[in-house]
This record gives structure tokens, C-alpha cells and sequence, in this order.
């Protein structure tokens, strides 16, 4: 029989959260505020230094660095990089490369492709926290394009749909925020952090009209305008489309992730437990209604 | 099973037979498409509405069944690029047989492009515009529609005062011309000899 002490530890240790820099507070009274120096031992020169510019209130403007060229004048505006801050890069990726990662059986045809299908080949490198924001796909190669797959891009030009889709595939383009696009280049380094599979956020401004548009094969398009513009494609660029309704792998073809869904099969709100090979769901009705809000 | 990022879950069915529906997906956002399968890309719909050509409209439909399309190289400089690559397209159909065209289309196209049809009644498009195959083909299909687009056009008749103009302007020029050209005679008759009876 544990004492009052030990089992008052092991229940805070059953609800409280995993420790974690944010989660840690030093003991009241650790520390204390630098004050003032007034008087007596903070007396004489009371924490200001000696003369200069510190102790006569006359500081130096911000950025000044003793004559010298500061660093904030050193290099001149160039309106070329004007909101790069604010924009996201996308890591190429041609149709004949995609093609040879097919036939050297480095990418499988028969589950859908997304970007973890995509890194986990171990030949792509996407850096989320470098702004990039996933693949586009690049026309070059297409010519000799021939497989029929479930793609999942975040870029996709008209060409490329067409190659895609001349062979009886489906391509979506969808966006993964920073956070969700973390999660899904790396999941099992995700899954070891233990935390809950998190919601997949909407597009910011900038990029909603291009995933709600269904020229693009956009994620958030409308369903029928995308079969519509699919017809447009086929009679744009001379090919009879082929239904994936009617294909032996239709079930995977149509397969789509909800746009809240990161991982094919997994839900927002699970964590995954890869030593016990387990998942565990909330049972909280808030934040069930959370997760699928 | 499910395959993510490499690793395999053993667990057979993981999510609910309905599937994960947050508060943003297709259903939530495009309610009306209900009536429809929800499985998208319905191209059975789109083909049952096939638009019709009627007289000399011109839908833009192309049947890419009644069209033969061939590959060959192309011309122009590019190595063994262009020496061994079939980037040409070559998209042909017989004018006479053709029944997605109406009748009077196919009268007006034997009139204006006399010059892109055989000897057999094959009406021709080639396209080498870029180097890629599909590009081309993309090509061949937009003059095609082009050709047909030009057929449907019929050029205005000019109207009754037009004509007059024209007409009045034409013997105004005439008129100068030659009295310019008495003029220029009697300035050399001017340079004879006089003729003396």
C-alpha cells in the first residue's frame, strides 16, 4: 500500500501533460526582478556604469555601431525580394522523375500519393520551416507519362493535370499549413512527440483562390465544376478521358483526404502510440467537437 | 492496412465506416452537389449532355474517336532530340463522313481550306510548334477549332451606301490618273520638234 504522498504524485502524473519547456515555472521566490539600485551598497554610481553615453542618458540610436556602415544600411532595398517573408517556395518535381520512381518500384501505384509517399521514397527533401510548401508538379517528361495514380500535390500546372489525367488518374492539389505539412513530411517523428494528430488549417488569403479553383484540381473546388473542367481538359488537349469510376482500382482512385485530414486513414485528435502500437482517440465531447470542427 | 510514412498499421479498419467529415468538407461546403454520387469526376453526366452542332454552329466539341491522330519527327534544329523524338502531330478525319459536323460546316470547310484537304477528302492539321508531343497535339486541336470557328463566320455584306462610296472614289481615281497621264503627254509632246505642215 503506496503512502499518501506517493499515490497524490502518481495521479498528478496520470493527468498532467508531458514536461515541456513551456510547461515549466521556477519555484516562487527563485527569482527575483533586478531593481534599482538606491542607496547605501546600490549607491554612488546606482547601477548605471561609469560616464558615457549609459550613465549620462545619452545613448547611441538603435542599430548605431560607432561609425561604421551599420548593418541595417549595409544592403539597399531590392524590390525583387519584397513580401518573400510572406511567400511560399515548392520543391519541384517532374513528371519523368515521377515516372522513374514508378518503374524502379521507389513509389507504390496502388495507395494514393501524397507528400509522405513522396518524402518516405527518401529522394525529396521539403523544409517547412525554410517556407517551402510542399511539391509542384513540373510538365517536363510528360510526354512519356504513363502511369495511373492517386496524386496529392500542392502545385500543379494545367499540363501536368492533363498528363495525370490523359492516363486515367486523379490529381488533387491541396495545402498543408507549416504545422500540418511538419507532421506529414516526418510522421514518425511526429507520432514519437506524443501529441494529438492536429487539424489541417484552411489556406491563407493569398492562396484560397487557387485551391477553390477547379481548373487547378483544387482541394476546396467544387465537385461538379471539377468534372466539368476535367471534360474541358480532355477536348483542350486531344484525349478521351477514362472514367476512374470504371477502372479495377477505383476504390483507391476516389479515395480523398478530408480537408482537415493530414494522414490517409488517421483523424485529427488521435495520437498514435508507435511502442505499444496503439491509437488512442479522445473521449472528451468537447474536444471531439473540436477535432471535427 | 495503411501505409504511412513507411510504417505499417496493423489495425484493419481505422476509421469509421462513413469516413473522417470535418466542418469544412465537400459535403458541408457544396451541399447541392447531394443529389449527385458523391464520388467526384462524374463524366457520365457530362458525356450524356453532349453539345449538338446544329446548321452552322459549332459547339467546339472534337470526338476523339472519330479523329486519327499520328506521331512523326519534327523538323528544324535540335540534335538527336528532334532525330529521334515524335513530337510532330499529324490529326486527320475524312471531311465527307464526318457526322459530328453539320453539313453546311463541312460545304463552307471544303470551300475555305481547300488546301488542308487530300486528295482523298482527309482535312489535315500538323502542328511542330513546341517540343513536346501533347503540346503539339493541345495545337493541332486548337486550329482545328479554329479552322471550324472561321467556317461558322460569314463576312458581312457591305451596305448599299458602302458600295456607292467605293464606287464614286474608284472613278474619282480613275479620272485623275488619267488626266495626270494627258498631262505628262503634252509636257513630252511639248519637248518635240514642232511639226510644221
Amino acid at each position: 500500500m503506496a503512502s499518501r504522498g506517493t499515490e497524490k504524485a502518481l495521479s498528478l502524473l496520470r493527468r498532467l501533460p508531458r514536461v515541456e519547456l513551456h510547461n515549466l515555472k521556477p519555484n516562487p521566490g527563485a527569482h527575483k526582478n533586478k531593481t534599482r539600485g538606491r542607496g547605501i551598497h546600490g549607491g554612488k554610481t546606482h547601477g548605471a556604469g561609469s560616464k558615457g553615453s549609459g550613465q549620462r542618458q545619452n545613448f547611441m540610436r538603435l542599430g548605431y555601431e560607432t561609425g561604421n556602415n551599420p548593418f541595417y544600411l549595409r544592403f539597399p532595398c531590392q524590390n525583387y525580394y519584397k513580401g518573400h517573408h510572406l511567400k511560399l517556395s515548392y520543391v519541384p518535381l517532374c513528371m519523368g522523375q515521377l515516372q522513374k520512381l514508378i518503374d524502379t518500384n521507389r513509389l507504390r501505384t496502388d495507395i494514393p500519393i501524397d507528400v509522405s509517399q513522396l518524402i518516405y521514397t527518401g529522394l525529396f527533401n521539403v523544409k517547412p520551416l525554410e517556407k517551402e510548401g510542399g511539391f509542384m508538379l513540373q510538365d517536363d517528361g510528360m510526354d512519356h507519362f504513363c502511369a495511373t495514380l492517386n496524386l496529392e500535390v500542392q502545385w500543379a500546372s494545367e499540363s501536368t493535370i492533363s498528363a495525370v489525367e490523359r492516363n486515367g488518374g486523379v490529381i488533387t492539389t491541396a495545402y498543408y499549413d507549416p504545422m500540418s505539412l511538419e507532421a506529414a513530411v516526418d510522421p514518425i517523428r511526429f507520432f514519437k512527440r506524443g501529441k494529438a494528430i492536429p487539424r489541417r488549417m484552411l489556406p491563407p488569403q493569398n492562396l484560397i483562390e487557387y485551391y477553390t479553383d477547379p481548373k487547378n484540381r483544387g482541394y476546396l473546388a467544387d465537385p461538379k465544376l471539377v468534372a466539368q473542367e476535367r471534360f474541358n481538359l480532355a477536348q483542350k488537349y486531344g484525349y478521351q478521358l477514362p472514367d476512374p469510376r470504371e477502372s479495377p482500382h477505383r476504390h483507391m482512385l476516389l479515395e480523398k483526404k478530408d480537408p482537415r485530414q493530414i494522414f490517409y486513414g488517421l483523424e485529427p485528435g488521435w495520437v498514435v502510440s508507435l511502442p505499444d502500437s496503439v491509437i488512442l482517440k479522445p473521449t472528451d465531447p468537447e474536444l471531439k467537437e473540436h477535432y471535427l470542427s | 492496412m495503411n501505409y504511412v510514412g513507411g510504417i505499417t498499421t496493423r489495425h484493419v479498419s481505422i476509421t469509421n465506416k462513413a469516413g473522417y467529415k470535418s466542418c469544412i468538407s465537400l459535403d458541408k461546403i457544396y451541399p447541392n452537389n447531394n443529389n449527385n454520387n458523391n464520388n467526384n469526376n462524374n463524366n457520365d453526366t457530362n458525356i450524356r449532355q453532349l453539345p449538338k452542332n446544329e446548321g452552322l454552329n459549332f459547339s467546339g466539341y472534337i470526338p476523339m474517336d472519330k479523329v486519327e491522330v499520328k506521331y512523326c519527327r519534327s523538323s528544324g534544329p535540335g540534335g538527336q532530340n528532334v532525330n529521334k523524338v515524335n513530337t510532330k502531330v499529324d490529326l486527320r478525319f475524312h471531311l465527307h463522313s464526318a457526322d459530328w459536323l453539320s453539313p453546311q460546316l463541312k460545304e463552307k470547310l471544303e470551300e475555305k481550306y481547300k488546301g488542308s484537304i487530300t486528295g482523298e477528302g482527309y482535312l489535315v492539321v500538323r502542328s511542330d510548334r513546341t517540343r513536346s508531343q501533347q503540346l503539339n497535339l493541345a495545337d493541332t486541336m486548337d486550329k482545328l477549332r479554329l479552322m471550324v470557328n472561321n467556317a461558322t463566320i460569314t463576312p458581312p455584306q457591305p451596305s448599299y451606301e458602302a458600295v456607292e462610296r467605293n464606287r464614286r472614289r474608284h472613278e474619282a481615281a480613275v479620272r485623275e490618273r488619267l488626266r495626270q497621264k494627258r498631262e505628262r503627254s503634252l509636257t513630252k509632246q511639248g519637248r518635240k520638234e514642232p511639226q510644221y505642215i
